[in-house]
């Protein structure tokens, strides 16, 4: 059937991102730089300290290299995409082929994530690694864990990109929204401070909000800081999420394409 | 059975009132105002299978929404359109499956890849299987002349080579319908005239139904035996290209040279509208009058040494319709 498709989108996204190959060289380095500036602000943050609140120096320097896709896939990619298609007309384009456009966007986006994986974040994980020093997976069974938790980190990011990509059929733009969102996972993520070091009623509180799979949870579950019960119940509260948050977008496209259809775009 | 079938159908946009200066702008975030634009206004026409049928009107005439309701990424506002027996935008997917399209402002290729490439994913789209992905690729290539630039990417290619390998694109899976919009916009007249012979050739040798709209007459001349002419929203003609003159009421034109001047001349059987002493020129008052009868009525002894009958100019017949259409609205076919 034609869900052979979708893998075939995967694959020509992966393809078009080596036609740019100096975007390949900006990106890895632009990542790295901004690793290093999180490494030099933490180890001026610790000033020498051996751990704050029980979190030791190389943990944090692990945390901020490991907390999800956010550092290192361009979401705004899913965002202009959506936007430009509406803003252009050209998701028209998509109507007119036997397909469903959201899963298109999903399988073409993760061609990009792939490619992103593969030659960048491998890379800068290694030189990291090898330069200031990466702390292994607090056990066998939280390494493992950290892959479908990264996998549903980058499902949530996706979803929530389509989210605000989509809202660009009525306001006809996706610029602002990517200020919005990058706001919000700033904060709520746990991307730049950790939940760990936030008031607890705040930390609670976000631990439940979907943000907190996109960069908490993946790095905390590698470092163990959740144990056995609380990583397999944390990783249904995401899947939770990632169904609530699905059935959001199918909803929006359904209505998105009925506008589109009744009123033309 | 007409595989097309569109029953007084009407598309109403609602679009937002623009009000001008700042303090329009401001109170637009709070009130909105709407207008309606009645892009088509009860169209009614049917396409037999293997027909190619033009789609004629100026800008805003309602074509591409008409295109897009028969594509089903539009519904109609009222009436009903019916492609291959099924209700295009309730079936989206199953009638974008028998169908190809090609709109001369959109690309459906990918941009940074070869042409191949983006072919290679219509192959996925539309599960056409291998043998015959293979042999509708080669015959498009040579048909299309594209083996020069098939591995070059999309960016690097001319507009005529893209709207070669768009037109191909959309024939890959054998659709039963091709809907052509606007193809031969902005291509040079050799492009033109690739398009138009292939297009032509697709209709003729392998039976797919053509609809395709355009404001270039000379396309519907070479492509389509058929024509749908609009005009704000409205059915203006649907027939044979060749019977628009006379739909139209536009007259042939008769040009009389003499060798001495022979003063004013009045006729009955045609209509003196240019006097240029040695040359006269008059317009035949009915389809029936024949040069024959104008010769006739003429007499002998004139000093007639040559006569001219010349066919309007189709393009200039649908000039001087479009506009003297307040006069004319009541002569409507």
């Amino acid at each position: 059937m034609r869900a052979a498709s979708y893998p075939a989108f995967a694959l020509t996204a992966f393809q078009s991102r080596l036609v740019y190959r100096n975007q390949v060289w900006a990106s890895a380095f632009g990542d790295l730089v901004s690793i290093f500036a999180r490494i030099a602000i933490l180890t001026a943050a610790f000033a020498g300290a051996a751990q704050v609140d029980g979190i030791t120096l190389p943990e944090m320097v692990t945390y901020a290299l490991l907390s999800g896709p956010l550092l290192y896939w361009e979401y705004s990619r899913v965002l202009y995409d959506v936007g430009d298609a509406v803003r252009t007309g050209d998701v028209a384009v998509f109507l007119l082929k036997p397909l469903h456009y959201p899963s298109y966007l999903l399988s073409t986006h993760s061609g990009h994530f792939a490619f992103e994986c593969v030659a960048i974040v491998v890379p800068v994980a290694l030189i990291v690694g090898f330069t200031v020093g990466l702390l292994p997976p607090a056990s066998l069974f939280h390494g493992l864990m950290f892959f479908p938790y990264w996998a549903v980190s980058w499902l949530i990011l996706f979803i929530l990109a389509c989210l605000c990509g989509l809202l660009a059929f009525w306001l006809l733009t996706a610029f602002s929204l990517e200020w919005f969102l990058m706001a919000i996972m700033s904060l709520f993520s746990g991307a730049i401070i950790p939940l760990w070091f936030l008031p607890t009623p705040l930390a609670t509180l976000f631990g439940y909000l979907p943000f907190a799979w996109i960069s908490y949870y993946p790095a905390a579950v590698y470092l163990g800081k959740l144990d056995v019960t609380a990583t397999w119940l944390h990783l249904g509260i995401g899947l939770f999420w990632l169904t609530v948050l699905s059935a959001a977008v199918l909803a929006l496209w359904a209505k998105a394409r009925h506008r589109l259809i009744v009123q033309g775009g | 059975m007409a595989i097309i079938a569109a029953s007084s159908v009407e598309k109403i946009f609602r679009q937002p009132k623009r009000q001008s200066g700042f303090g329009g702008a401001l109170r637009s975030l709070f009130s909105r105002e709407h207008t309606e634009v009645r892009a088509v206004d009860g169209i009614s026409f049917a396409i037999e299978g293997g027909e190619a049928a033009g789609y004629l009107g100026p800008n805003g005439a309602g074509k591409s929404t008409m295109i897009k309701m028969m594509t089903g990424i539009l519904v109609p506002s009222s009436g009903t359109v019916e492609v291959l027996g099924r209700e295009p935008h309730s079936n989206r997917i199953t009638n974008a499956a028998e169908i190809g399209v090609v709109f001369g402002q959109r690309s459906q290729l990918w941009w940074d890849l070869p042409v191949r490439d983006s072919f290679d994913l219509n192959r996925h789209i539309y599960d056409i299987p291998a043998s015959r992905f293979a042999d509708n690729l080669a015959r498009l290539t040579s048909m299309l002349d594209m083996a020069g630039y098939i591995d070059r990417p999309v960016r690097q290619l001319s507009l005529g080579q893209r709207m070669r390998a768009e037109i191909a694109m959309a024939l890959l899976h054998d659709p039963k319908i091709l809907f052509l919009d606007e193809p031969t916009i902005g291509l040079d007249v050799v492009a033109k005239d690739v398009v138009r012979k292939f297009l032509a050739e697709v209709n003729r040798e392998r039976g797919t139904t053509i609809i395709l709209t355009t404001h270039d007459l000379v396309d519907i001349e070479e492509i389509c035996p058929r024509l749908i002419m609009v005009d704000d929203g409205k059915l203006l003609f649907d027939g044979e290209l060749r019977h628009l003159r006379t739909a139209l009421g536009s007259r042939r034109r008769l040009k009389l040279e003499f060798g001495t001047d022979p003063g004013a001349i009045t006729l009955k059987t045609a209509q003196l509208v240019t006097d240029e002493g040695l040359a006269k020129h008059f317009l035949l008052e009915s389809q029936q009058t024949s040069i024959l009868d104008v010769l006739t009525e003429l007499g002998s002894g004139h000093d007639l040494k040559d006569v001219k009958l010349e066919e309007p100019n189709i393009e200039e017949v649908i000039r001087t319709f479009y506009q003297n259409k307040p006069a004319l609205a009541g002569a409507r076919p």
